[in-house]
């Protein structure tokens, strides 16, 4: 009897676990009669099935990430840019997506990857760098979204995003990058010095140009005092010899001389006949 | 709970009948148990068979149904959230303390922390070596172009918690590596609309929040959950292949203010010392102003009184100033007294009268000075008198 009741019991969980199944939060659910679809369960809970007769296909109803592998393109300029981007997108329709891809993830990645690179490919060629770095992006982005929603249309499948990830420039591109940044940089620093020459320049040229008004007023001024000392000493001396011209004039010869005749070295060659020596030789008269 | 409905019927309820190896296994766990669980209507060891078994099984279920259900209690940390999912379908979310749910396989249970701090790094990665470092430097990650077609070399630390924890699990494959891509597309968005200088200087805040506004929105927009709570720039430099022009650029910059430094030091010792040179000018010019006058009022001042006592005797003064400027003179010089009136030629050995008179005062310079009064007797006065005999 036991036995026979463990039996029953087994087959009788058999048969339930292989009548239910359950669907996920993240899931959407097949159910498939003998091949062909029956319902879409997207619901999540506990279901029923018939057993062996029904079997079911689980899909993933989350937002897919295709993180596709860096690609070269060609800008409108013929530089060659090395692109990276990544494509978010999610199962609508479980039906469709299972009829067209047999519900292979990573082969829709597949078809994806060349339709996102047929769209880059022909929205790059159209644009130089600088656009393509600066201000399109978004504008990429959505041309690629639209392009690429008719060509998925028919996979099930919504694009909700193609975003870039990075635009690298070629190894020779960037190298002149570098050398353009070089230059530049280069430039700028000789504008610095030669701008900081000129206005040390004008410091020290304005510095001398006052030290030179600074001499030359004093020197002006100073003159000028001297001038008043010679006027104020000439009239002086006017004012007191004018009283005698003739006795000046003698007076100061005398001066002369002494001045004149007062070291050693000088020698005077005398004419005994002078005056001055009239009583030296007493023969003269 | 259909199954929770089997569970709890007993499938060996009716039947007296259990397989001796069963018995066996019965007998072993009852032993084993009784400890824990005194049965006082079973009478332990040597009951008969049948009631045994029977009252075995039931202890086991109860145990094991108990073991079950107790299976369903857990704690959720004040950090965490709790997501419970009955068959795969939501069916409560749970915030700190104890709770309980039907056990597996009927329902599951899902931590999320929902408190921590994430980091993601974008650039470089974290090499942790017993304490924190920067390094691993992932150039692919950090070179970006800038939107006046530069590059910059840019590390950025993004940090984001999960704050919708139905949204985290349900509605993205893995939303942490989302938020990466979602990062490094804004990051290159942000800094390619923006000019190098500007990043490189005072932009810095500004691009991170953009960065932060526009990461927010993708993730919003995939409904990730995750809430990005600040954005870093770690670090901002040009390429290392132009490093050196760029800080030969700022060196540059130093240089010009050094020149005109340099140039204000040389103003500052110029002028002052220029403006002391005028003063000195003007000082002495009234200096030599006043001595000019001074010299002229007495000079002027002594003349008028000479001639004022020449005027008194002009005869006499006059021959008395003449004779003593003369003894003044001829005292002081060598000379040499020649008559004119004799027409020969004559011969004067000037310069050798010259060589003796400063071979002289050499000699006397060595001795005293009242000893060069006695000059007169030492000179040679050369007279020559050809007058008539």
């Amino acid at each position: 009897m036991q036995k026979i009741g463990l039996l029953i019991i087994s087959v009788l969980f058999l048969v339930l676990s292989s009548a239910l199944y359950t669907v996920n939060e993240i899931q959407t659910v097949i159910k498939l009669r003998l091949g062909e679809i029956v319902t879409i369960e997207e619901s999540p809970g506990l279901k029923f099935k018939m057993p062996f007769v029904n079997n079911i296909v689980k899909f993933d109803n989350r937002i897919q990430t295709l993180d596709a592998p860096a690609e070269r393109f060609l800008t409108g300029e013929k530089k060659n840019v090395i692109v990276d981007s990544y494509v978010k997108w999610r199962i609508i329709d479980a039906e469709k997506f299972y009829k067209s891809t047999g519900g292979n993830i990573a082969r829709t990645n597949n078809r994806l990857t060349q339709i996102i690179k047929t769209g880059l490919k022909s929205e790059f060629s159209k644009r130089t760098i600088a656009d393509v770095v600066s201000g399109e992006r978004s504008e990429i982005m959505s041309n690629i979204v639209r392009l690429a929603k008719e060509d998925i249309a028919q996979f099930g499948i919504e694009i909700i995003d193609v975003r870039i990830k990075r635009i690298d420039l070629s190894q020779e591109v960037s190298n002149s990058v570098y050398r353009r940044m070089q230059a530049e940089r280069q430039r700028v620093a000789k504008e610095f010095r030669s701008k900081g020459a000129e206005e040390a320049e004008i410091i020290r040229a304005a510095a001398d140009k006052e030290r030179t008004i600074i001499l030359a007023n004093a020197y002006r001024d100073s003159e000028k005092i001297r001038g008043e000392g010679d006027a104020v000493g000439a009239n002086n001396y006017a004012q007191a010899y004018n009283k005698n011209a003739d006795f000046y004039a003698f007076y100061r010869a005398l001066e002369s001389y002494k001045k004149s005749f007062s070291n050693q070295n000088n020698i005077l060659v005398l004419n005994p006949n002078t005056k001055f020596f009239r009583h030296f030789n007493p023969q003269i008269k | 709970m259909a199954w929770n409905d089997n569970k709890n019927k007993n499938p060996w309820a009716g039947s007296n009948q259990t397989p001796p190896e069963l018995e066996e296994v019965i007998k072993d766990f009852k032993n084993k148990f009784n400890g824990f669980f005194s049965n006082k209507k079973s009478s332990g060891a040597g009951g008969a068979s049948k009631t045994l078994s029977s009252s075995g099984f039931k202890y086991i279920f109860i145990l094991v149904l108990l073991v079950w259900l107790l299976s369903g209690i857990y704690i959720i940390d004040p950090a965490e959230k709790g997501v419970v999912l009955r068959f795969g379908a939501f069916q409560e979310e749970t915030s700190q303390g104890p709770h309980w749910h039907i056990p597996y396989p009927i329902e599951t249970l899902n931590r999320i922390n929902v408190e921590q701090i994430r980091t993601v790094e974008i650039g470089y990665r974290n090499v942790i070596n017993g304490n924190r470092r920067f390094g691993g430097n992932i150039s692919s990650e950090s070179l970006m172009l800038t939107k006046d077609e530069n590059m910059i070399e840019a590390k950025f630390a993004i940090q984001y918690k999960i704050n919708d924890v139905q949204a985290y699990l349900f509605n993205v494959v893995n939303p942490d590596t989302t938020l990466r891509h979602v990062a490094e597309s804004a990051i290159r968005q942000v800094v390619g609309q923006n000019t190098m200088d500007y990043i490189l200087t005072e932009g810095r805040v500004s691009i991170a929040d953009d960065i932060k506004e526009k990461s927010q929105s993708l993730l919003n927009r995939y409904k990730t959950g995750l809430l990005i709570t600040t954005v870093n720039m770690q670090d901002a430099q040009p390429p290392e292949e132009v490093q050196s022009a760029f800080s030969d650029a700022v060196k540059a910059r130093e240089d010009k203010q050094r020149l005109i430094n340099e140039a204000q030091t040389y103003a500052n010792d110029i002028l002052p010392k220029s403006r002391g040179k005028a003063a000195r000018m003007l000082e002495e010019s009234k200096a030599y102003k006043s001595k000019v006058v001074s010299k002229s009022e007495g000079e002027a001042s002594r003349f008028k009184q000479i001639l004022a006592e020449y005027e008194k005797a002009p005869k006499v003064t006059r021959e008395r100033l003449y004779r003593e400027t003369m003894e003044n003179v001829l005292a002081s010089t060598s000379k040499v007294v020649v008559d004119s009136k004799a027409n020969s030629m004559m011969y004067l050995p000037i310069d050798k009268l010259i060589n003796a008179r400063q071979a002289n005062t050499q000699v006397f310079a060595k001795e005293s000075s009242t000893q060069q009064n006695n000059q007169g007797g030492n000179i040679r006065d050369i007279f020559r008198n050809r007058g008539g005999r």
